[in-house]
């Protein structure tokens, strides 16, 4: 039976044959993310409303074509809700949260004991702690490249600097990343 | 160990990063792609950038979304007969006694009723910034403070489901800042980001630790600076 302790894909599965209970928990557990997403690229409450609401129909109506070994559930709704916040922001013209911001926004949420995220097994505080970690250029450009799916050229044209200092900031900042994020898988599967 | 790597792989490695972001374009994303599919160093390296690509949006902070967001997407999707939510502000509300409301309201009269007294008042010197226990005794506020100077005021509100109101006035931040507070045994607890505008602003958010239990409230800036603190103890 589906209820609001069934796992992501159950819900989504639910949700693909209909039904309501599944639509429902599946909403609630994820509007505060995707909500919160929208709200820390537009720093706009009614923007991120819209875009937070769009996220979720669209979720809803392609839940029968989610293919979980293309990536996991979280990962599937946080980039329906990024791409559709970056259309958002493109058609209104709007100026989009300072990359500085949202970045800070993060680092605020992170918990008060980052070093324990590996071993909590959260890959949000991870990622947090590591892009707090990055050189303040490097952190900017791969916010960016992966909130606002900037290309190199645009960074290097935003920033005034050159097009082969843009690529090295977005691939060395995201190595790092890659670095921490592998420590955790590394983690898990040791505690398997 | 054999490198599996091939003398082609550096001259794509660059390409990586960028493919794995969405955000390499036209022929290098065609070469890079191709490269990929016939290199297996290559397409491990890629699928754990695009992990860690991935996992950038994810360090987005939870906000709660404005009222009757819930109602609206469930009307939009003809979800119909909802069984009550169990967490959240909307929920909260509606199981909240109307008592426990109109004495909410009170408080964020009384402190929106303080914090205009205090801004404009004619004894604007700074307020107390202890404690002040007004009628209810589930509701307690006090100033906003940095370095002495008064920059808001937060008022909580205890009860079944507690509620924090804060408020900036004048204060030392511009764009995104964290409320935070610190609860008797000295554990540091988040309760949200709003935004401030030129130093002003005003935000209310369900507070998950008990009113009661708080001893003091912290604003701090984006750059880690604490912008205001108030005393609740």
């Amino acid at each position: 039976m589906i209820d609001s302790g069934s796992s992501d894909e159950a819900l989504l599965a639910g949700m693909a044959m209909g039904d309501q209970a599944a639509a429902v928990a599946f909403v609630r557990r994820y509007q505060r993310r995707v909500f919160g997403l929208a709200y820390s690229m537009t720093s706009d409450s009614s923007v991120a409303e819209e875009v937070a609401q769009e996220a979720l129909i669209r979720v809803w109506r392609h839940a029968p074509v989610f293919d979980h070994r293309r990536g996991s559930v979280t990962s599937w709704v946080l980039t329906i809700t990024r791409n559709l916040t970056i259309d958002a922001l493109r058609m209104r013209r709007a100026t989009p949260t300072d990359p500085d911001d949202f970045a800070a926004s993060a680092m605020i949420s992170l918990e008060h004991n980052p070093e324990d995220a590996v071993a909590r097994g959260d890959i949000s505080d991870v990622v947090r702690t590591a892009l707090g970690d990055l050189p303040a250029e490097q952190r900017r450009a791969v916010v960016l490249a992966a909130v606002y799916g900037r290309t190199a050229l645009e960074i290097s044209e935003e920033e005034a600097i050159p097009l082969g200092t843009a690529k090295t900031r977005i691939r060395t900042g995201l190595i790092r990343l890659r670095a921490a994020v592998e420590r955790l898988r590394d983690a898990e599967e040791e505690h398997r | 160990m054999n490198d599996p790597r091939t003398h082609q792989c550096d001259a794509y490695a660059e390409n990586l990063s960028e493919l794995a972001l969405g955000i390499l374009t036209g022929r290098e994303r065609a070469a890079t792609l191709a490269h990929v599919d016939i290199c297996a160093h290559c397409a491990e390296e890629l699928e754990q950038l695009a992990r860690a690509a991935d996992a950038v949006v994810r360090v987005a902070p939870e906000a709660e979304p404005p009222m009757g967001f819930e109602v609206r997407l469930f009307e939009r999707m003809g979800v119909a007969d909802t069984p009550p939510r169990r967490r959240g502000t909307a929920r909260r509300l509606a199981a909240t006694p109307r008592w426990a409301l109109a004495v909410a309201a009170a408080v964020v009269a009384l402190a929106i009723g303080l914090s205009i007294g205090w801004n404009t008042g004619p004894n604007r010197g700074p307020g107390p910034t202890a404690l002040t226990h007004v009628h209810a005794p589930e509701v307690a506020a006090a100033d906003l403070t940095d370095h002495g100077r008064p920059v808001g005021r937060v008022v909580t509100y205890g009860g079944s489901n507690p509620w924090m109101v804060v408020m900036l006035a004048d204060a030392a931040g511009n764009g995104l800042v964290t409320c935070e507070v610190v609860t008797a045994n000295g554990v540091t607890h988040t309760v949200g980001t709003f935004t401030a505008r030129d130093g002003y602003g005003s935000w209310g958010a369900a507070l998950r630790v008990a009113p009661h239990d708080v001893r003091k409230a912290l604003v701090v800036s984006s750059n880690g600076r604490v912008i205001g603190t108030a005393a609740l103890s």
